[in-house]
């Protein structure tokens, strides 16, 4: 497991879903941590001292793990930035099936209503009049 | 391990799962692209939560999923969600409009 910065583990965490686009799958972890030792815990709940918690963050393909952690003060902007890479690489799921259809009904009235605008629509026509 | 079937139930579960014990439950995101599939899971090694998705719109409440709970895990499992989740309940409201309209 490699403790990465913040920002490093996203661009790792892009390059694996890059990577896993054909085969495989990403496994990304989410856990409440304190990254201590049990026993160090139990110290410093004895003396009273206050256990600082951060989030734990994990990634993995299956054949390499990597891993960070967020404090309260830096969550926010991480939040933010994981948002985006998750949004640009989950676009295998499927829409939902209202916007196809719409979809589909406005390629139909396209060519009807502006053939010459839609170049390769066109194209596609001519040749599909020649075969 | 249960498969939840609703959104809701999932969220309201999963935080009621985190808040019983939260240093020792996690939220897994697993991503399959080649089968476009979205697998949520949180569990405390006790109880195991999933829900399972292939639809776009699943990965909008999973977002907020994972800014509720970027939100528990750093500020604290008695944090106030209401913030982060409050919109999402504004936008279920709306939702729930739009399905009656449709029927």
């Amino acid at each position: 497991m490699v403790v990465l910065q913040p920002d490093r583990f996203l661009s790792e965490l892009t390059s694996m879903y890059e990577r896993s686009t054909e085969k495989g799958s990403v496994w990304v972890t989410m856990k409440r941590s304190s990254l201590k030792a049990k026993a160090q815990l139990q110290k410093m709940e004895k003396k009273g001292k206050e256990i600082e918690y951060r989030c734990l963050i994990r990634a993995s393909d299956g054949k390499k793990s990597i891993s960070t952690s967020v404090s309260l003060k830096e969550y926010a902007k991480f939040q933010a930035s994981y948002a985006t890479v998750l949004k640009a690489h989950m676009h295998a799921l499927k829409k939902r099936e209202r916007k196809d259809r719409k979809k589909a009904a406005d390629a139909e009235k396209v060519p009807e209503t502006a053939p010459k605008k839609q170049k390769k629509k066109s194209s596609k026509k001519s040749s599909g009049s020649k075969s | 391990m249960v498969y939840v079937d609703s959104w809701d139930e999932f969220v309201e579960r999963s935080v009621q799962l985190f808040r019983a014990d939260p240093s020792a439950t996690r939220y897994v995101v697993k991503y399959r692209h080649c089968e476009g599939k979205l697998v949520l899971k949180v569990t405390d090694d006790r109880e195991c939560l999933k829900f399972k998705t292939d639809q776009a719109q699943d990965a909008k409440k999973m977002e907020k999923l994972n800014n509720i709970f970027f939100a528990l895990m750093t500020r604290g499992p008695d944090a106030d969600i209401s913030e982060v989740s409050g919109k999402e309940q504004a936008e279920q409201q709306q939702s729930k409009k739009g399905r009656g309209r449709r029927q």
